[in-house]
């Protein structure tokens, strides 16, 4: 097995390991983590997937780069409504 | 080129609507949705008068570049989405006014999440569908956080939640689609897959049908709906269950008639059989809930599972597919009343409870009309495009010899006309109006949207000859 | 055995190792530790995988960025909460899928597609040198469009649930204020390098523009800059500038027949054009992502 193939496996790996955790874990932040180290493992996949015969394909790995964007994007979204849930919560007490 | 310009445009006043400021961008907003409408209907006079098209961005051409594919079907939704959304605006307008409160947010987010459904209709690149349903998740999140209350909060990390562990499974499947054939583009794959569809190739297919079953809110994934559309402001609830849900479940049937033809027919059962358990679970919460949006909301759960009986049907032919556009027509145009309505109902008396809406009887008539229509049209009466579409659908599955089928589509049609009921019982309630209290006055802009939107849903019913037409010239396959 | 393979071994395995010690941990620091190290580890996995670009984007936006909003994130005041009688049921779900993805994938045949060859092919026209950067700005551009949008609209999303009532400043650090004198400027530098030699050599507007939002960062830390309430109107324009001007190349005017068509004699200052707005602007949202986040009290490194 070729070691692009290995990472792709990795990928696996790690996206039933995220995902597993986003539903089952109920806590907000290990949540976020959780989505990321999925996403991560997704992207891990294509990039992999697609190099396994050892050519580089600059076109996986565009789609990865726009990926990991959107993926901030998200993970600063649920922050913010994690904080904002909690500072109500602070208040209300 | 109409095409380019309705995803431009909706991402430019978007822009200048965030750069303007809270009161300018709502007319920024009006603008822009009635120039997309206009455009919007010429792209389906176009379709009708000249077929399908694709279109190739850059001028490149799949597999290398994106291609944007324009049928029948793409272009009556990207229409649908006009028409809905701009007696919406003119709604949130009058409604931020009426709460006092804030639109600076709102009117960016709405140009976002137009120009994602835009994008999201014509696309035919796997993974450009990805990035447009992120854009349309992320969207209609911020959109229901974006009235600030708890619970809308706490709705919206869940639906965000449950949104991106969709998406993850979504890029997990076109991702292992690509490492099989080399390509994203819909068009290639729609040619060399259903020949000989392989192991992987199914795997990665019921990755994506995870993925977006979760984002239609298919039983038993639908458990971010319920409090996302019932707790979020009124305008952006019908936004939500007009439009959002419906662009996953045409990436579904896209992806169905496309590229899992042929041998998809086998599995066509589950994703019936889930519908069917939306159907009697949604209607039997919608007719138990207490606050008038989660009996809506819950509507829209059952709603969303008929949408999937069409799928073991869709080897009848066109009949299917025009009652399957009809239902998404007609659920959109009644959804976005019903939710309109109650945003006047919740305005007016100052609570969100099915019982409270006694205090309303014998007032606010042309609410308690639009209510009344949107609800013939839920119920499947006829004229109604409601009626239609469950004509049709119950004709193809005669055809078919599907009895149960036949029985879930009229089980939902009684469900529905029974917690329908309990709205409209509220109207004659006038003893209790008596004792009620003082109620706000509601803009005249907001009761005639809701009866615009409800009569319309009506209305559509008389226009299926059209509609058939576009989808059948539009050739949408 | 080659050090490669084993080297490889290793990675994949201390890969899965941090990710499961970030989720499945006990303690809300140390989770968020080690994701930061699950993201260098990645950095470390996309060089061995031949994706410099993916790199770099992965070191300044996925650990970079990701990690100092996490470690923001953990200043609040809920302690973890319950979930753990569920939690062990994680990892024999996860060995499940993951046997049966694995299973999947390795049966497929050992081969490349055809695009690489079709990018090569196409190369000359885009008007860079570099393949990534002619996918992500030439021949995929538009997703790269639509990326923009998504991330305005999270930042959107981001203002409207925080709502600040007035900006928040750090106390100031003098020491590390003299650090980030000499930092920051060192910092813009390397973005506009990564800016200019995304055209040849891997680098382009994303990670120019995250080093740009790093460089934010280290400002507001160490007490130089505020974060944000609500943004005023200049910092509104410098974050739509960027896509609309985007926008303007993309839309079909001035006789170009279809969307983000580029000819191909003015390919490369086009695309330098439109990475150079996003540069700026988008370093301004990435940074606005964090800036608006940002607490007033300061970070909580203590067990609670």
């Amino acid at each position: 097995m070729s070691a692009t193939l290995l990472y792709a496996l990795t990928g696996c790996a790690l996206f039933a390991l995220g995902l597993g955790a986003t539903v089952l874990v109920t806590e907000p932040l290990r949540r976020v983590l959780a989505f990321n180290v999925m996403g991560s493992g997704a992207f891990l996949v294509f990039v992999g997937l697609a190099q396994r015969a050892g050519v580089s394909d600059p076109v996986p790995q565009a789609m990865v780069l726009t990926g990991i964007v959107v993926a901030v994007a998200a993970t600063a979204l649920a922050l913010a409504l994690i904080r904002r849930l909690e500072r109500d919560d602070d208040d209300a007490r | 080129m109409l095409i380019a310009w309705l995803i431009v445009l909706p991402l430019a006043w978007a822009l200048a609507a965030w750069l303007a400021g809270a009161r300018r961008g709502a007319t920024i907003a009006c603008a822009g949705v009635l120039v997309q409408l206009l455009l919007a209907l010429a792209l389906a006079r176009e379709v009708a008068a000249h077929g399908p098209f694709t279109y190739a961005v850059g001028g490149w051409g799949a597999p290398l570049g994106i291609d944007l594919h324009v049928d029948g079907l793409s272009a009556l939704l990207v229409l649908l989405t006009e028409v809905v959304a701009l007696p919406l605006v003119l709604y949130t307008r009058a409604w931020l006014v009426a709460q006092e409160q804030d639109g600076t947010y709102l009117w960016p987010l709405l140009g976002l999440l137009l120009a994602a459904l835009h994008a999201l209709f014509v696309s035919a690149d796997l993974f450009n569908l990805y990035v447009t349903l992120e854009l349309l998740g992320l969207g209609a999140v911020a959109l229901v956080a974006s009235g600030g209350e708890r619970k809308q909060l706490a709705a919206a990390l869940r639906y965000l939640v449950a949104s991106l562990v969709a998406s993850g499974c979504f890029l997990l499947g076109v991702a292992v689609i690509y490492g099989i054939h080399g390509t994203v583009s819909l068009a290639d794959l729609a040619e060399r897959v259903p020949a000989d569809p392989t192991t992987p190739t199914l795997l990665a297919g019921a990755l994506m049908l995870l993925g977006l079953m979760i984002k239609t809110a298919l039983f038993p994934f639908h458990g971010w709906l319920p409090a996302a559309h019932g707790s979020a402001a009124a305008p952006v609830s019908a936004l939500l269950s007009a439009l959002v849900v419906k662009a996953s479940f045409y990436v579904i049937l896209r992806l169905r008639l496309s590229v899992y033809s042929g041998w998809a027919e086998q599995l066509d059962w589950l994703p019936a059989l889930l519908g069917g358990g939306a159907i009697l679970y949604g209607s039997w919460c919608a007719l138990r809930a207490e606050r008038l949006k989660m009996l809506i909301a819950y509507s829209t759960v059952a709603q969303l599972g008929y949408l999937f009986l069409l799928f073991p049907l869709l080897a009848v032919g066109e009949l299917a597919l025009t009652a399957g556009a009809l239902q998404i027509l007609a659920h959109a145009l009644a959804k976005a009343a019903l939710f309109a309505a109650a945003g006047i109902a919740l305005l007016a008396s100052g609570r969100d409870s099915v019982a409270g809406l006694a205090s309303l009887a014998g007032v606010l008539p042309l609410t308690w009309f639009a209510f009344g229509l949107a609800g013939t049209s839920l119920m499947g009466l006829p004229p109604s495009g409601g009626f239609l579409a469950k004509w049709l659908l119950i004709d193809a599955a005669i055809m078919r010899g599907q009895w149960i089928m036949i029985l879930l589509v009229v089980a939902s049609g009684l469900l529905a006309a029974a917690y329908i009921f309990r709205i409209l019982s509220c109207a004659f309630r006038s003893a209790e109006r008596e004792q009620a209290v003082a109620l706000r006055p509601v803009p005249r802009t907001m009761e005639w949207v809701a009866f615009a939107l409800a009569a319309a849903s009506v209305l559509v019913g008389l226009e299926a000859n059209a509609i058939a037409g576009l989808l059948g010239t539009g050739g949408a396959r | 055995m080659n050090v490669a393979v084993v080297f490889d071994g290793v990675l994949a395995a201390g890969l899965v190792w941090a990710a499961a010690g970030a989720l499945l941990g006990r303690d809300r620091y140390r989770a968020v530790i080690l994701f930061i190290v699950f993201g260098l580890l990645m950095t470390l996995a996309w060089v061995r995988l031949s994706a410099p670009d993916i790199a770099l984007a992965e070191a300044a936006i996925g650990a970079g960025l990701t990690g100092a909003l996490l470690l923001d994130a953990l200043g609040g005041t809920t302690a973890a909460t319950a979930g753990r009688a569920r939690r062990w049921m994680v990892l024999p779900l996860a060995v499940t899928v993951a046997a049966v993805l694995a299973a999947v994938l390795r049966a497929l045949p050992v081969r490349s597609g055809p695009l690489p060859d079709a990018v090569s092919a196409a190369l000359p026209e885009s008007g860079v040198t570099h393949p990534v950067t002619a996918v992500l700005l030439n021949f995929r551009g538009y997703d790269t469009l639509l990326e923009v949008a998504v991330l305005l609209a999270a930042l959107l999303g981001v203002l409207g649930a925080v709502r600040h009532a007035e900006p928040v400043r750090l106390a100031s650090a003098p020491v590390l204020q003299a650090a980030a004198r000499v930092l920051v400027p060192l910092m813009m530098l390397a973005a506009g390098y990564l800016l200019w030699a995304g055209a040849h050599r891997p680098g382009g507007a994303f990670q120019a523009a995250a080093v740009l939002a790093a460089a934010a960062v280290l400002l507001a830390l160490v007490g130089m800059i505020s974060g944000w309430g609500r943004p005023s109107l200049r910092l509104r324009c410098a974050i739509a500038a960027g896509p609309l001007l985007f926008l303007a190349i993309a839309a079909p005017l001035a006789g170009r027949a279809a969307l983000l068509v580029l000819p191909p004699q003015h390919a490369g200052l086009l695309i330098l054009l439109i990475e150079a707005g996003l540069t700026l602007s988008l370093g301004f949202l990435l940074a606005g992502l964090f800036l608006a986040l940002l607490r007033s009290d300061p970070v909580d490194t203590g067990k609670r």
